[in-house]
């Protein structure tokens, strides 16, 4: 953690000589060793990896949103899985790291005894809308769980399962309300319902393969007690090829809530930021044009999810 | 593509095995480098490969015609002309949304209701950095410092893939050289490039982003709902944080670079031993605090017109110093603080007030961690809404050992003196390669099941 003092001066010291130390840098002290050492120790680094945990190459090509980068780490991911597979050392490598592994949600501020517990959850579109939910209900009888889930999709089971995921987060928070903002990622092929192969997005057969899931999520939300689920749908995103996957997911989302029925509300958000179904930027806020989507054109800003938590705040203050 | 990441730890082998061995050609080495690295930075920001390109071509036909230039007065004005394009690059993709919207604020408050038109732009990734190296380029070139560079060799500095998303900014006198000779491949720095790696790694994973998950980003995210001892620790956690984030992002790329054969400057030295804001500015950033002085303080006068001229100039530096981290007025004051700091240190020396060198720490180190409060905050509001909360009394629900630990050990190992620590790494980085790469494949297992399943967060410093 200690780095060795540096000669160069800051702003205020004393110097009317601005260049005077602009050569090429030393290297850092230590022995000299031929380039043929920095492959042996890369590649010696490499092969201990992949033998001992080469199946995380394959998984974590499952993590990457389609494209150039996840082919190729896909495969990279095929030879280096069989080759874990085949060896005995990956299972007891992953049981031996088991206890550094993290659930990366972020911590949870301790609610005061009988407040309701509301689990704002999602994919990165949850945020920072459970942020601004949580700021809203701080110091009231709401206590706000938050648990995004980054990079994952409900038509992408492989990173994180979301019918699964959903019973985990009931037994583990068993919340009164819970809020899903979902569908950054989505647009995977799913097995079609009732069999025949795999559905491509986004058909009907795609469609109802995705409410089918989003079905699931909603009943598993809705056992025990007297729980509300609120669904909020996806504003268009700038991306003309994402815009149809976010039209089919919204379309998904609500024909599973009409056949959940009672116990489900779909938040039309894709209505509030995007009304005529087209992407833009900006949206008038109390008289004024403000900036409401981050650069990417998919996620909301702080100033969006401002508005998004106003909407949600006051269905959820309707239904208490 | 992160260096924590599937992606690199496929890209960077391959690219080293033929890097060292087209080395011996520099005509086959340089487009071979120069393809890598455009294709590193495809990965993160495929659609601005051509603003890349288009500001190393810009920078090039500047440097070329201001160094073939006579007529000094022609020469300035392609310089201005050409560190204009670089700044209105950046001013467009950077800052044009911040100033529009309080533009925009402003015109319709004073009741003319009208405002610039809104755009998102993607800020491409690591173009405050390629912008100042560019920068430099010109400028050194203009001021006889440097001859220009062939275009392929500046390209290849302005894309060299260890440095081209987060820095550390260098300098086209300390690259450039580098390129006019093949890198000699029996004098590689192999062991302080691995245990660079290693300690960048371990920064970065194990303890910036444990911090950023277990207590920063929930108290700097609500602290209405933290009471005074978790938001007091946040705070000292987040100086932690961005500690480790920004300068182990710097040792994994300074890392590789030695693995390439290539030396860059040193970014980071212990600035939380810093005694004075002097000395933490030239610990902190050291790349960036260099080309402020070179390119806007001393061109301002320095120190050269009496105090409050100095006094000026500090201010003016820090404040455009913390406009550069992004288009936010949290960073204008975080380098207000700064530049007052500097100032009221500046006005004292030669004075007799003076104080126990341990006295100064804890005033320098506080105010760090205070200024790092309104950087880190997502707005104002909510950097008052945080220290606010320091006047709550309430219980430390977040002083886990793991938490109060990671911070002692980030911030104490900067007071530690420094040789010894030297010394063991010395030590390290002169084991035989074997070794090497086995504690390397060790360290990255260990480091790589801390990750959460959502993979590893972008570098704080991605987005400035």
């Amino acid at each position: 953690m200690t780095e060795p003092r540096h000669p160069h001066p800051a702003p205020g010291e004393s110097t009317d000589v601005p260049h005077d130390v602009f050569a090429v840098p030393d290297a850092p002290p230590g022995r000299r060793a031929r380039a043929r050492d920095a492959l042996i120790v890369v590649w010696l680094a490499v092969v201990l990896l992949v033998l001992f945990q080469g199946a995380g190459v394959r998984g974590g090509a499952e993590e990457l949103s389609p494209g150039i980068g996840r082919d190729v780490v896909e495969a990279v991911g095929e030879p280096t899985g069989w080759i874990a597979d085949n060896l005995p050392f990956s299972g007891r490598t992953d049981d031996a790291l088991a206890w550094l592994e993290s659930d990366g949600g972020p911590a949870t501020p301790t609610a005061s005894d009988g407040a309701t517990t509301l689990l704002v959850t999602g994919d990165s579109l949850a945020m920072p809308l459970d942020t601004e939910l949580a700021r809203r209900y701080a110091g009231s009888d709401v206590a706000v769980e938050r648990e995004p889930h980054v990079g994952t999709g409900i038509s992408k089971s492989d990173l994180v399962d979301w019918t699964e995921l959903s019973a985990k987060q009931v037994r583990k928070r068993d919340p009164e309300a819970v809020v899903v903002f979902i569908g950054a990622n989505e647009g995977f092929p799913m097995p079609a319902p009732g069999g025949g192969g795999q559905a491509s997005c986004c058909g009907d057969d795609w469609q109802a393969a995705f409410a089918a899931r989003v079905g699931r999520m909603v009943e598993t939300y809705l056992q025990g007690g007297d729980p509300h689920v609120y669904w909020l749908t996806v504003p268009a995103p700038r991306d003309p090829a994402r815009q149809e996957i976010a039209d089919a997911v919204n379309a998904a989302v609500r024909a599973a809530a009409e056949r959940v029925g009672e116990g489900v509300t779909v938040i039309d958000l894709d209505e509030v930021f995007t009304p005529d179904g087209n992407y833009t930027a900006a949206i008038d806020i109390d008289g004024r044009e403000r900036i409401v989507r981050e650069q990417d054109g998919i996620h909301l800003n702080a100033a969006g999810a401002a508005v998004a938590a106003d909407v949600v705040q006051d269905a959820i203050d309707n239904d208490r | 593509m992160v260096f924590p990441s599937i992606e690199f730890a496929i890209f960077f082998p391959l690219v080293l095995a033929a890097s060292w061995a087209l080395m011996p050609w520099p005509r086959f080495w340089k487009p071979f480098i120069l393809v890598a690295s455009y294709g590193f930075y495809a990965a993160a920001s495929p659609r601005y490969c051509l603003l890349l390109a288009a500001i190393t071509l810009a920078n090039q036909l500047g440097a070329v015609l201001v160094y073939r230039g006579s007529d000094e007065r022609r020469r300035k004005w392609i310089v201005g002309l050409t560190v204009a394009f670089d700044l209105a690059v950046l001013g467009v993709f950077k800052y044009y949304g911040f100033f529009a919207d309080e533009i925009g604020g402003f015109l319709d408050g004073i009741g003319l209701g009208l405002s610039p038109p809104l755009l998102t732009l993607a800020l491409p990734i690591g173009l405050s950095f390629i912008a100042f190296q560019a920068i430099s380029y010109t400028v050194d070139v203009k001021r006889g410092l440097l001859k220009p560079g062939s275009t392929l060799d500046v390209a290849i500095y302005l894309s060299f893939f260890p440095h081209v998303v987060a820095g550390p900014i260098v300098r086209a006198r300390e690259f450039l050289p580098q390129l006019r000779t093949p890198r000699d491949p029996r004098k590689v720095a192999v062991g302080a490039g691995v245990v660079l790696i290693v300690i960048g790694l371990i920064k970065k994973v194990a303890l910036a982003d444990f911090l950023a998950r277990e207590i920063v980003d929930p108290v700097f995210g609500v602290p209405q709902a933290y009471a005074a001892p978790d938001v007091a620790l946040a705070a000292y956690a987040y100086a932690a944080q961005i500690y480790c984030d920004f300068s182990g992002y710097t040792d994994i790329a300074i890392g590789v670079a030695l693995l390439c054969g290539f030396v860059f400057p040193q970014n980071f030295a212990s600035p939380y031993r810093a005694a004075s804001f002097r000395d933490f500015w030239q610990r902190w950033h050291i790349t960036l605090s260099r080309f402020l002085r070179d390119f806007l303080y001393i061109p301002l006068g320095g120190n050269r017109g009496g105090r409050w001229t100095t006094a000026r100039n500090l201010m003016i530096t820090m404040v455009l110093g913390g406009l550069w981290h992004g288009a936010a007025w949290g960073f204008v004051l975080w380098g207000t603080i700064h530049g007052l700091a500097l100032v009221i240190e500046h006005q004292l020396r030669g004075t007799r007030l003076s104080a126990p060198t341990w006295v100064r720490w804890l005033i320098v180190f506080n105010v760090v961690v205070f200024a790092w409060v309104l950087f880190r905050a997502e707005n104002l509001t909510l950097a008052s809404d945080f220290l606010g909360q320091l006047f709550v009394s309430g219980p430390a629900t977040l002083w886990t050992p793991a938490v109060v630990g990671a911070v002692l050990v980030v911030i104490g190992f900067q007071l530690l003196p420094p040789d010894p620590l030297d010394r063991l790494r010395v030590r390290v980085a002169n084991l035989p390669a074997p070794a090497l790469g086995i504690a390397l494949a060790i360290i990255v297992a260990l480091v790589g099941a801390t990750v959460p399943s959502q993979g590893v967060p972008p570098f704080i410093y991605f987005q400035f």
